[in-house]
């Protein structure tokens, strides 16, 4: 955003055109549909010619007409194609990617640099073929894509993407090279092998339906005695087969890197796609698991980025796919990339507690017992807990989930309650985020804890945005807001649950009263309704004045000082810790050693 | 206004004005004429013998009953969940709530405004009122005041967007 960027002449800045064939690449299946019906005609007169004996055209005659016709048709349509192609121009400042494009309707746009949530590479086959690569550079308007450049060399569009990052991120450029933005460097921290795609895709749904449907027609088969019943497989197996694909074709090869440009992503059969998902652009993150997936241990990890939107398709759930099929422990690792900073000292164990646990483990608020007739089977699992940096809920007993919000990331809350739902006191909150596949709710909390929750995530919301990081995420200012702020950190962490404060209630409901105690702490001081009873303070969560002492939001914080405030309380959990300790540096933020630009990126608010 | 167990503590509500629950009394009027007469034709037609069997008379007498009840219960509640309706601006934010059975109350960070619109209708401009919208980036972001008078529409407007600039955070 420096101004003496703009003025400074840059190589980058000059009008540039997509790669000359790529409306070829484009509209090739125009083309084809094109050539087949106006070469079919032409192709069987050839043979009806001799039958019929039709026309006064002697016989070299019609040929030569009938292939000038086609000749015509393929230049018109080149022509069309050059056309448009000449009046397409891209064009990437210090601040804008501008487009222009059409003929007669003419369009011009412009997108600034550091409102880009997303920038996608993507290759269809066909563009493989040729080395080309379309580039998708996506702001938050849901979805449609703000620029799309299609197609350029596949470097170009590399260092298409690496100029436009680095601008959007505010890189100083070099000033002698201020044309040459070297690629940001990367560390693949996650790579799924084919055999747990094709795992994944035969233990996902389709198999299940396919099972079902299966008995379902050969039992109709016996009983009606009828062979003809078995055609119905037929669009069964296409349906099953292309579903098969579909998962296949996107989960293949899939690699997910980190870089100080955000998340990578590379995936794909035949048309690959090499996504780039810049920091704190994760709205929110659902870990799921499905109950077939429960036997290998899998889980899938989907996101709500504002400018991939939700679209059914299945480009669409691909793209918004973190990790189609991953073990807990890559699932902590996508976790920890995408929340560098946990804000907790046992991320592991939180987390872990999120994706399998139940009750009240961990800090986890969940579904009083007396509501249990509401959800009979999720009461247990149904939960929510707060880090001080992200908010965690919990859900689904068959289809286990878990969602992660950042605190700076809630667009709005709402919290609702029906005529049964007061009855025995309980709210479900809502969480507003972008579009996308994860969707945030706590259902069925106690209205109390519910309404904490409202309350302090608000709070929290706001002080967060406060110190999150800029748009830019890379723009060196951020450096010393990040320490600055680290004192009024300590008062926003005042509402956080600690770790290892509540996990202990965890062995039996009735221990949990007595274990309420927190002397000398001040139960929500800071809070407008400090006056709860303090039964609800213990089945909400216990508030821990963030002295000096809570590691707050320093990143994998020193699990020391954090153990030492609750230190009678946490004697059981001590050993856990210990075996834990090596798990903690997975939650540092796994970046390349080589830039040095890197050092900030563990102050983590992105 | 009446507190509701859901309801935060410490947070002074505004009410929304007295003159919407007229237009949602006339609103309520029409639709309730309206539907009381179609669910009358059976009977009329049944009474005037242009129907000799089909509906049943106590099918015939019923549907309307029915119908001119929930009418009526609407109408009860109607003046209950005009005053329901409440905003509340904090600091920070903006908290709306609404519903007497199903109650629900919702919180929009300023930073996090897209953009507000306010809409009037023909029967509230002859009211003076109007209906107050708020957009973030996510559309499942529901939030809507109903009813204010228009001057304080214009006021809502104007702080929400100055507060919204203020506080401006990305998404």
């Amino acid at each position: 955003m420096t101004d003496g960027e703009a003025v400074a002449p840059q190589s980058a800045d000059e009008w540039r055109r997509v790669h000359v064939i790529s409306p070829l690449v484009r509209g090739w299946i125009a083309l084809v549909a094109i050539l087949y019906f106006a070469g079919r005609d032409w192709f069987e007169g050839l043979f009806d010619a001799d039958s019929r004996g039709r026309g006064p055209l002697p016989e070299g005659v019609g040929l030569l007409l009938a292939g000038g016709v086609v000749l015509g048709v393929v230049v018109v349509i080149a022509a069309v194609f050059l056309v448009s192609w000449y009046f397409t121009r891209y064009q990437v400042t210090a601040e804008h990617v501008r487009v222009h494009s059409g003929v007669v309707f003419r369009q011009q746009r412009q997108a600034r640099l550091d409102r880009v949530q997303a920038i996608d590479i993507v290759q269809p086959f066909l563009a493989r073929i040729f080395g080309l690569a379309e580039l998708k550079f996506e702001v938050a308007d849901a979805g449609e894509s703000a620029v799309r450049l299609a197609f350029l060399k596949l470097d170009d569009a590399k260092k298409l993407r690496a100029t436009i990052l680095a601008r959007a991120a505010g890189v100083e450029p070099d000033p002698d090279h201020p044309e040459e933005v070297p690629e940001a460097p990367e560390r693949e921290v996650v790579v799924i092998p084919p055999g747990r795609v094709v795992g994944a895709a035969l233990l996902s749904g389709t198999t299940v339906a396919l099972v079902v449907a299966a008995a379902v027609i050969i039992t109709l088969g016996i009983t009606l005695d009828t062979p003809f019943i078995a055609t119905s497989f037929i669009p069964l197996l296409i349906g099953v087969v292309g579903a098969y694909w579909s998962a296949l074709s996107t989960g293949y090869n899939f690699r997910a890197a980190t870089s100080p440009d955000g998340i990578r992503m590379r995936y794909g059969l035949l048309d690959t796609r090499s996504q780039t998902v810049p920091p704190g652009r994760v709205q929110a993150l659902g870990i799921v698991q499905s109950p077939l997936w429960r036997l290998k241990g899998w889980y899938r990890v989907t996101v709500n980025v504002a400018g991939y939107g939700a679209s059914a398709s299945n480009e669409g759930q691909a793209r918004a796919t973190l990790l189609p099929v991953g073990t807990r422990d890559e699932v902590l690792q996508i976790l920890a990339l995408v929340l560098p900073d946990p804000g907790t000292p046992r991320p592991v164990e939180v987390f872990g507690a999120g994706m399998t646990g139940r009750d009240g483990g961990e800090g986890y608020v969940t579904t009083p017992r007396r509501a249990r007739w509401l959800a009979p089977l999720a009461w247990r699992r149904n939960g929510f807990t707060v880090t001080g940096t992200a908010l965690l809920l919990r859900s689904g007993v068959l289809w286990r989930q878990l969602v992660v919000v950042p605190h700076e990331r809630t667009q709005s809350l709402s919290i609702d309650q029906g005529p049964v739902d007061r009855r025995v006191r309980v709210a479900n909150l809502q969480f507003q985020t972008t579009p996308g596949p994860v969707s945030p709710r706590v259902l069925l909390a106690d209205a109390d804890a519910a309404w904490d929750l409202f309350h302090g995530q608000s709070v929290r919301a706001a002080e967060a945005r406060r110190r999150s990081g800029p748009e830019q995420w890379m723009k060196p200012v951020s450096l010393p807001v990040a320490q600055t702020v680290d004192g009024p950190d300590h008062h926003v962490e005042v509402r956080a649950t600690t770790g290892p404060g509540v996990p202990d209630a965890a062995p039996g409901d009735s221990g949990r009263t007595a274990a309420v105690p927190l002397p000398g702490q001040p139960v929500g001081v800071h809070d407008a309704d400090g006056d709860r009873p303090v039964d609800d303070a213990a089945t909400r969560s216990a508030v821990v004045d963030g002295g000096p002492s809570t590691s707050g939001g320093s990143p994998g914080g020193p699990v020391g000082p954090s153990g030492a405030t609750d230190g009678a309380v946490d004697r059981p959990a001590a050993p856990e810790q210990a075996a834990v300790m090596p798990e903690v540096p997975r939650y540092e933020p796994a970046a390349p050693q080589a830039s040095p630009s890197l050092e900030e990126a563990p102050d983590g608010r992105r | 206004m009446r507190r509701e167990p859901i309801d935060p503590s410490g947070l002074e509500w505004t009410r929304v004005s007295p003159k919407y629950l007229r237009v949602r009394l006339l609103g309520w009027l029409i639709g309730s004429l309206v539907w009381i007469l179609l669910a009358s034709v059976p009977l009329v037609l049944r009474l005037t013998g242009v129907w000799d069997s089909f509906p049943p008379v106590w099918l015939a007498w019923g549907l309307p009953a029915v119908v001119l009840v929930s009418a009526v219960w609407r109408g009860i509640l109607l003046p209950r969940q005009v005053r329901a309706i409440g905003y509340a601006e904090r600091d920070d934010d903006l908290l709306v709530r609404q519903g007497v059975f199903f109650q629900r109350t919702m919180v929009v960070p300023y930073g996090r405004m897209q953009y507000v619109d306010v809409a009037v209708g023909p029967i509230e401009r002859a009211f003076g009122i109007c209906t107050l919208k708020l957009h973030t980036a996510s559309p499942a972001t529901n939030a809507f005041i109903p009813g204010l008078p228009t001057g304080e529409g214009a006021r809502l407007r104007e702080q929400l967007s100055a507060r919204g600039e203020a506080r401006l955070a990305g998404l």
